[in-house]
């Protein structure tokens, strides 16, 4: 008994110490939270009192049928429904306990440390190289031959490299839909986000691109927290953490991936996972 | 009969034969109807008409010049000289054509002043254009962007003829008085701006013909560049944004590249225009015979605008050499013409090759 206390005082301790070593140890457990976000098109509600938080370094699926306003909440979080017209938001979201609507904020900031990889794969019409220092360069994060090295770098970590080492300054059109999907992956980890959206990433890809890039989003953990649309209930079990339900503009329920799937609160969540709602 | 075969069909079946032979081919070639057929001859001749036309046009046109062509060598794309000679005179003959005694012509100033007033044309229209599709498309709120669009396309049904009366009229006089001495007079003696020096003259010569020619290819050249921007697939562009891109970069990096191509096409159909373009530019270009313009707002002509204003005094010489001479230079122009097109067809694929997004996106 007394050799189990003294060891359980040792690895506390050796957590406040390893916590301490934690480069966000004085930054908000959740890199990313909504309070009470209403979510409206012109006069037409999509999605409405959501509170939530993503914790740093966890995978969320955001699961639920078409029209359901998962997609919609997933692009306010990096602002790209600012743009599109009539949209209006009540409460707030937070990144890293600021709102991202804030004065002090700075939307293409914001969009550095929030990446998004969409339904599609969509390169830019620059060879491959370009595509994926493209935001790098924009945001003067590196230049002249260090974007070589970046290059190298982000392709390599999606396991594209020995794909298109030869063919650096090709066309980025002439790969395939999966290789195309893990330059734009390579792409959005090149300029350092801390959160990465991804809405239906592997809709458009075969099974095995799909696994390619699961594995990728598994392995980017915890550095990284994903917040992942999906349509793919599969893959909502295999790659995420939390899981949440969302059904006619609510958030119906939102726990552990396991919990969701296996004991679901809601009788709508129950249909849902297990395919009787489509 | 059928010895290999055990189980025979009874053949005099009307179905069993027909089982037998399988489902009739459907051989185009085999089996036309005359609905096809008329098909095939209507599309055959549709695409026989316009090849026809351009080769009996320049064959036309070749066997007019030829007389022309035999006295004047090539001496013609280099020399500046264009005498038509006495009319009245003396007939002479050179290799056996007969022509007017003095006559001597060279197209050098011709062509310069097409090649000169096109490019500086095109220099204008393609950032104009550029940016009006830019505005129209990305830049405007619809309820003002789709008038202003109509606008533009109206502008370019606006006859030539029109354009050239305001030009030499309102546009010629007014830059002559308040804008080219402005700039005569504060662009330094060095090379190349030298060209911007000297006399401004009274409105009518190669820049103002530039200008008047800018104003005709903008509508051209911007309607095409809006109609490819609104081709462009939104998910790049969504990228790009996603990504931390600014509006600018944007467009400078997604949108602007992925219709290069377009543009390049978009800009030598403005160029086909602005060389073939011929009475607002015999309007306001001066149409002086026989010299270059010597700086950026002297006189000049093009092969068009000469072709129209020499017509006439042309007809009157009894040896048809001065006639010949203009068919020569009209064969001149229908050649630029089709290089024009052959260069941008060639600059189109090699641009594309690339970067074309086929399909995807």
């Amino acid at each position: 008994m007394e050799e189990v206390s003294k060891f359980k005082v040792a690895s506390s301790a050796l957590d406040a110490e390893l916590a301490r070593l934690d480069p966000d140890h004085d930054r908000p457990r959740e890199v990313i939270a909504t309070k009470g976000l209403n979510l409206k098109f012109s006069d037409k509600t999509v999605l409405s009192g959501v509170n939530m938080n993503f914790e740093r370094g966890t995978i969320t699926a955001l699961i639920g049928p078409t029209g359901s306003g998962k997609s919609t909440f997933l692009r306010t979080i990096n602002r790209m429904n600012d743009r599109v017209a009539g949209f209006r938001h009540e409460g707030d979201v937070l990144l890293d306990g600021e709102s991202i609507w804030g004065d002090q904020q700075d939307l293409l900031t914001i969009r550095r440390r929030v990446g998004m990889l969409f339904q599609r794969p969509n390169p830019f019409p620059m060879s491959i190289r370009d595509n994926v220092v493209a935001g790098v360069k924009a945001h003067g994060i590196a230049r002249g031959k260090q974007l070589d090295v970046v290059a190298e770098m982000r392709l390599t970590e999606v396991g594209l490299w020995d794909a298109v080492k030869d063919r650096l300054g090709d066309s980025p059109y002439r790969l395939s839909g999966g290789q195309q999907q893990l330059l734009c992956l390579a792409r959005a980890l090149a300029v350092g986000p801390e959160v990465l959206l991804l809405d239906e990433p592997t809709s458009a890809l075969d099974p095995i691109s799909t696994e390619a890039v699961e594995r990728m989003l598994r392995a980017m953990t915890p550095a990284l927290t994903l917040i992942v649309v999906t349509h793919n209930l599969g893959q909502a079990r295999r790659i995420s953490d939390q899981t949440m339900f969302f059904f006619n503009g609510q958030l119906v329920e939102h726990g552990a991936t396991s919990q969701v799937f296996q004991n679901p609160r809601e009788i709508d969540t129950e249909r849902y996972v297990q395919g009787l709602m489509g | 009969m059928s010895g290999d075969n055990p189980t025979p069909i009874e053949t005099s079946s009307p179905v069993a034969s027909a089982i037998r032979r399988g489902p009739r081919p459907r051989r185009i070639a085999a089996s036309l109807h005359v609905e096809d057929r008329l098909w095939q001859v209507a599309t055959r001749v549709a695409v026989t008409v316009p090849l026809l036309g351009l080769l009996f046009v320049i064959i036309i046109l070749a066997v007019k010049a030829w007389p022309a062509i035999k006295v004047n060598g090539p001496g013609y794309l280099t020399s500046s000289v264009w005498q038509v000679g006495n009319f009245y005179g003396a007939v002479q003959h050179t290799h056996g054509v007969a022509h007017p005694q003095g006559a001597v012509y060279g197209a050098w100033p011709l062509i310069a002043g097409t090649l000169e007033s096109s490019l500086i044309a095109i220099i204008i229209a393609v950032p104009v254009s550029i940016g009006t599709a830019f505005a129209l498309t990305e830049r405007l709120p619809k309820w003002i962007a789709q008038p202003l669009g109509f606008f533009v396309e109206i502008l370019a049904g606006i006859p030539s003829v029109v354009i050239g009366l305001w030009g030499v009229l309102v546009l010629g006089p007014f830059l002559a008085q308040h804008v080219y001495p402005v700039i005569a007079n504060h662009v330094p003696n060095v090379p190349v701006l030298r060209y911007f020096r000297g006399s401004v003259g009274y409105g009518e010569g190669l820049l103002t013909s530039g200008l008047v020619l800018s104003f005709m290819i903008v509508p051209i050249i911007a309607s095409t560049t809006r109609d490819l921007f609104l081709q462009v697939p939104v998910l790049p562009k969504e990228g790009a944004e996603a990504l931390g891109f600014t509006d600018a970069e944007v467009a400078r990096r997604v949108t602007l590249p992925w219709v290069r191509s377009g543009i390049v096409g978009a800009t030598m159909l403005g160029l086909g225009r602005a060389i073939g373009e011929t009475i607002a530019i015999a309007m306001v270009s001066g149409s002086v015979l026989g010299t270059v313009a010597p700086n950026i707002y002297g006189t000049m002509t093009t092969i068009a605008a000469t072709i129209v204003s020499q017509l006439d005094s042309s007809l009157t010489d009894g040896t048809g050499f001065a006639l010949s001479n203009l068919a020569e230079a009209g064969l001149l122009l229908a050649l630029i013409s089709i290089l024009v097109n052959l260069a941008a067809r060639s600059i189109v694929r090699h641009t594309g090759k690339l970067m074309a997004p086929v399909g995807r996106g």
